[in-house]
């Protein structure tokens, strides 16, 4: 059961012969695993994954899917798997279930099988009722929805997440997340996710591979790679520039940093063990702090230490355009 | 595991769903042939000279039948590709493409339903033209033969075009091209062609390269079996040339869009 299902060997994309979207990018997914792609845009999530759904072809290296080479049998592949891209594929003008029924046929799922597997599915996300309206009355999260149920039809052993979750509101985001959980479990099938949301690749990844500029930086487990980053920290802003030099001696300090005025980055192993000891120390110098806040490492700063640059300043551009439009579509 | 059936069945229930294109479908061919047998009656031109230049039909509507048939079905058929642009544009395309379908059955599926939707625009010509005062006249009788040479005429001109039009489709993103490529032919071919008039009455240059365009062997073909009824074996192996002429183009046409498109489709 926890066989390789997915590996990569050097897989390298180049457009143009000079654009490199993907390289030597080296991935073992294991089965039944829900694996993390993180990475700012344009760092080439979205190019592995196509060619992994052999939609397009590697220029270098070597992939096989479910055991079958992603090159010489792409029929193999597409049949094993399951694919719900960014965009919105369903068609406007068909019901929800006539969407899941042509695509059920497309993989020759014999039709009472079909019906079946269309009313369970559908059942799992909440869209029964939906079902037999027109998918352009839909909102976008009932859309992102049967997006994901479109993927799974055919019962897929891998199923390909791309930012499922992309220009949804929050409350949405997590129904979404219980949603993907909830098919993990129960269908027992292998998720790869990408993601620009790092919460969500936190919440549900077994293990996450961050990716910048075609390469994968690191991969592990969300905590592992949070514990990585040695420590928590703990930032506190004094009164006065002398308090605030004082309060660089402390002990057990992994790093201490000026951060601003009479502000001080104190990193230590951990913040809750640290905390009681730091002020112990404040009140027996009577120093008089202004601001005190503690942060445990999220997957946005590991992404900062390997990638040099926060996520959130990748956001915005495109794909902003893409969903405004998505939803448009969604709501017309 | 084509996914012909579904993708046909999905551009069919997508027609009928929609009302104002399938009642406009049907109409058209009311309005052609009322507005078309009257705005070019030739016979209006010449009067007097009106069996010659129609090739023995009674009258103007019965000679041009088959050409407004074969331009009808032209219209429709361009527009196949159409489609294909807007599911690049709104999505299904990445669904099909990551598919186990055959590429070829993304298009093939846009063909045939602008086929299967010319059918009715074929029946309700006929009817509309039988019907309107001083109309089409079977003055030799209208047979089961006549109806297949008719459907086999539309039918290879509807798979000819609409299979030129979807492989230019499958290369564009943008819906203007293809309207523009549509609007820049679609009269030059049905006027050099003798869908409208006898090669008689056209310029000698226009005549000559009417005689290579699709749409005046349709045309000719149909008019051919609706004037004359019953056939002599010369007028037989005439019809012949025209229908083989279009048969071996539609299959060429076939090939070479399954060729393509299985290699060049794409987001």
């Amino acid at each position: 059961m926890n066989g390789t299902i997915i590996e990569t060997k050097n897989l390298t994309k180049v457009y143009n012969g000079k654009i490199k979207a993907v390289s030597d990018l080296n991935l073992e997914i294991k089965e039944g695993e829900i694996y993390g792609l993180a990475g700012p845009n344009g760092a080439g999530k979205t190019t592995t994954i196509n060619m992994l759904i052999t939609r397009i072809a590697p220029t270098g290296g070597t992939a096989t899917v479910g055991g079958f080479d992603i090159a010489k049998n792409s029929l193999a592949v597409r049949k094993l798997i399951g694919v719900v891209p960014q965009d919105f594929t369903a068609d406007e003008d068909l019901t929800g279930r006539e969407n899941l029924m042509m695509v059920s046929q497309f993989y020759d799922v014999p039709r009472a099988k079909a019906q079946e597997n269309i009313r369970t599915l559908l059942k799992l996300v909440d869209l029964e009722e939906a079902a037999d309206r027109y998918v352009r009355t839909y909102s976008g999260g009932m859309r992102k929805r049967l997006e994901l149920i479109i993927g799974l039809v055919h019962e897929p052993r891998i199923l390909f997440l791309d930012e499922p979750t992309l220009g949804l509101d929050v409350q949405t985001r997590m129904q979404m997340w219980n949603y993907v959980k909830e098919i993990q479990k129960r269908l027992n099938v292998t998720i790869i996710l990408t993601s620009h949301y790092l919460e969500e690749i936190d919440e549900l990844a077994a293990r996450v591979s961050i990716i910048d500029h075609g390469k994968v930086l690191i991969t592990g487990s969300p905590a592992e790679l949070k514990t990585s980053l040695k420590g928590d920290i703990i930032t506190i802003t004094l009164s006065d520039q002398q308090s605030a030099e004082l309060i660089k001696t402390i002990p057990d300090a992994v790093e201490v940093t000026d951060a601003g005025q009479n502000t001080v980055k104190i990193k230590v192993v951990n913040a809750d063990d640290s905390l009681p000891a730091i002020i112990n120390f404040i009140s027996q110098h009577k120093l008089s702090t202004i601001k005190l806040t503690v942060v445990k490492p999220t997957l946005d700063e590991v992404f900062l230490e390997y990638t040099g640059r926060s996520i959130r300043e990748e956001e915005g551009g495109m794909d902003r355009m893409k969903v405004a439009m998505n939803m448009r579509r969604a709501r017309r | 595991m084509s996914g012909l059936g579904p993708l046909t069945v999905r551009e069919l229930k997508k027609w009928v769903r929609n009302p104002i294109f399938f009642v406009t479908n049907l109409i058209q061919p009311i309005f052609w042939i009322a507005l078309f047998g009257s705005a070019f009656d030739i016979t209006r031109f010449f009067p007097g000279a009106s069996t010659s230049v129609l090739g023995g039909a009674p009258n103007y509507i019965t000679y041009i039948v088959g050409g407004v048939l074969t331009t009808m079905g032209l219209f429709t058929a361009m527009f196949a590709g159409t489609q294909i642009i807007f599911d690049r544009r709104l999505g299904p395309m990445g669904r099909f493409l990551s598919s186990p379908i055959r590429r070829s059955s993304i298009v093939f599926s846009k063909i045939i339903s602008s086929v299967v939707r010319i059918m009715p625009q074929v029946v309700i010509l006929i009817v509309a033209a039988y019907l309107i005062p001083n109309g089409l006249k079977f003055v030799h009788g209208f047979t089961i033969i006549d109806v297949l040479v008719l459907a086999t005429a539309i039918v290879l001109v509807a798979f000819i075009f609409s299979s030129i039009f979807s492989v230019i489709a499958t290369r564009m993103t943008n819906m203007n091209s293809i309207f523009g490529i549509v609007n820049l032919v679609n009269l030059p071919l049905m006027f050099v062609s003798y869908a409208m008039f006898s090669p008689s009455m056209m310029a000698p240059w226009l005549a000559n390269v009417a005689k290579y365009n699709p749409v005046s062997w349709s045309a000719e073909a149909i008019r051919m079996v609706i004037i004359n009824g019953s056939l002599t074996a010369s007028q037989w192996t005439q019809v012949g040339q025209w229908l083989g002429g279009l048969a071996i183009l539609a299959g060429v046409l076939m090939l070479l869009t399954a060729i393509l498109v299985e290699k060049e489709i794409r987001d």
